[in-house]
């Protein structure tokens, strides 16, 4: 078995990067994908916090690489989808702790057990990014509908354009939209972005307060039904696997009380 | 390797580790937040530093030193990697670490055998403490050798006899008598295979709140006089007494001391370690951020960490 190793990058930090590689993974998991999930944010590792798993971490990423353990002893299963593996990142250690080649070995190690690799790559252009991309076949890349998200995103493609050999495709999230503001011309749209970027559009994934209760809460919004947010990462988990799905409706409704009322009762649509 | 690590052991002194560092600066502002919150602490230690592989000019080496001076620190030594660093410490004078730097201790734990910490609705007062415990056995070991192997005959008042045969391999044995006391037999032996009796490790005082990335290990027993945050880890051979809040991870009797026990005032640990067992905290239901009530204290019976509440009447 290949799987497939995506890379999660941004460039800028905050946009969402962790959230949404561990939406994907639970996502992709629970279409009966194996996956497994890198963090590659050392020394600021938070993805075992958001999956609900930190109190499980004994062995990470520094500890397989510098063969203090078996990859096997330090992957930690999920515990709603026993198919979904979180590899840590060390707290403790530095960006400098792992070397490129490593990390190329490390992903075609971990290739052989998952369909999905999802490595989650710290904010910024230096080492850790180029640690996070070595082993990677294709990219996604968050961005939120912010000018300055949208140039660190341009910087990323422009990076990762120079790999072309390795990353076959990479493809856009864009993250934290709000269809409201973007109505009254308070933000970048949809349109916007992909004109300055040109790139392949992955998803959007709207502006939702299910995703502060839910990392605090350690269960990934795409586990959980009734949230807009994890309509959209489950969406984006079906596209990774080649289906096609078309945007979700994004348009704003009028916010009476009786609209509220129909949208409470009415499953969310995609 | 971490950001900033305080390594001591009893015979070494304590080293300094800010390898982890990536820059003058960052190293910088861990040692300085280190040694000053807990300047006195520091007067009187052995202390050596590591700067791994930080590439140091002179005056950034003397940087450095002042920090350490200020707080009345003459390292015994400074470890790099860094051959610019090397000539710039030779240049300022300032000794180089003799050896190997002092690292944190190996970790050997199997991920499988993690299990939720059993938390045990018991009063303290209960609860046998090991200090006492080992007191005891010590004071036994020494009174039989003393009356090893005699027979003591007791005429009682009725003119019947009571035989107490001492035997050093078994606990006092009596006849014709109600009450008889013996020892359990692994701690028998335990005594037995400790020819001399152990010197008391040392303790190690930190008094300083320990943050994500911290790290602190000894030789001894430990006590922290502030909290220890989510992503902190203490490491002791001995017991670990945290004044304030265990947030992070501790990890007691490290060298295989499966009597070590780690107490908190507020008990929230990430994770437990005692030996080589693993407990985790059990998984959060819904945010909470509240704190428990009473100090507790975490050990290891049967192979399994339980939590026991100090209760006080």
């Amino acid at each position: 078995m290949t799987g497939r190793v995506i890379v999660v990058t941004s460039g800028k930090g905050g946009v969402g990067k962790t959230t949404a590689s561990a939406n994907l993974g639970v996502a992709l998991a629970a279409t009966g994908a194996s996956v497994g999930l890198v963090d590659m944010d050392i020394g600021l590792r938070n993805l075992d916090i958001l999956m609900g798993l930190e109190n499980r971490v004994v062995y990470n990423l520094v500890d397989v690489i510098e063969d203090r353990c078996k990859l096997r002893q330090a992957l930690v299963k999920d515990k709603r989808h026993p198919n979904l593996c979180l590899l840590p990142a060390a707290q403790t250690r530095d960006k400098n702790a792992v070397t490129s080649d490593q990390m190329r070995e490390l992903c075609e190690e971990m290739k052989k057990i998952f369909d999905f690799v999802i490595v989650d790559s710290p904010a910024g252009i230096e080492t850790g990014f180029q640690n996070a991309i070595a082993g990677a076949d294709e990219a996604v890349i968050v961005t939120t509908p912010e000018m300055s998200a949208v140039r660190d995103a341009d910087r990323i493609i422009g990076l990762l354009e120079a790999r072309k050999d390795q990353i076959e495709q990479y493809r856009l999230v864009l993250n934290r939209y709000r269809p409201a503001m973007v109505q009254a011309n308070d933000m970048m749209s949809i349109d916007d972005v992909l004109e300055i970027l040109s790139v392949k559009l992955l998803g959007v994934v709207p502006e939702d307060e299910d995703i502060i209760i839910s990392t605090n809460k350690g269960e990934p919004v795409s586990g959980t039904d009734n949230t807009r947010s994890g309509l959209a990462f489950r969406n984006i988990a079906r596209r990774l696997r080649g289906e096609d799905v078309p945007l979700m409706d994004l348009e704003v409704k009028s916010n009476t009380w009786i609209n509220r009322l129909v949208n409470f009762f009415a499953p969310v649509k995609a | 390797m971490s950001q900033i690590a305080i390594i001591s052991q009893p015979d070494q002194g304590v080293l300094l580790d800010v390898s982890g560092c990536q820059s003058l600066r960052e190293a910088l502002e861990h040692l300085s937040s280190t040694l000053q919150v807990s300047s006195q602490f520091w007067q009187g230690l052995e202390v050596s530093i590591n700067l791994g592989a930080l590439s140091l000019a002179p005056d950034e080496v003397q940087k450095v030193m002042a920090i350490a001076k200020g707080v009345g620190i003459t390292p015994i030594g400074v470890y790099t990697t860094d051959s610019f660093t090397k000539g710039s410490l030779q240049a300022t004078n300032i000794p180089l670490g003799s050896g190997n730097p002092m690292t944190l201790p190996e970790v050997n734990i199997d991920p499988a055998m993690i299990h939720d910490a059993i938390p045990v609705d018991l009063p303290i007062t209960t609860i046998e403490s090991n200090v006492v415990s080992d007191a005891i056995i010590r004071n036994e070991r020494s009174i039989r050798k003393t009356i090893a192997n005699r027979r003591i005959s007791i005429t009682q008042g009725d003119g019947s006899q009571i035989v107490v045969t001492v035997d050093p391999e078994m606990a006092i044995k009596t006849e014709n008598c109600t009450k008889s006391e013996v020892l359990p037999e692994e701690k028998i032996q335990a005594v037995e295979e400790e020819e001399t009796p152990a010197p008391l490790p040392q303790t190690l005082y930190i008094r300083q709140t320990l943050r994500s990335g911290q790290c602190v290990s000894h030789q001894g027993h430990l006590v922290i006089i502030g909290d220890i945050n989510p992503g902190a880890e203490v490491m002791a051979d001995g017991d670990i007494t945290v004044w304030g809040s265990l947030r992070g991870i501790a990890h007691a009797g490290i060298a295989g001391n499966t009597n070590a026990e780690i107490r908190a005032i507020n008990l929230q640990p990430i994770q437990i370690r005692i030996a080589d067992a693993i407990a985790r905290s059990p998984d959060r239901k819904g945010v909470k951020y509240t704190s428990s009530a009473a100090p507790e204290m975490a050990k290891l019976v049967d192979g399994k960490v339980k939590v026991y509440k100090y209760k006080f009447n």
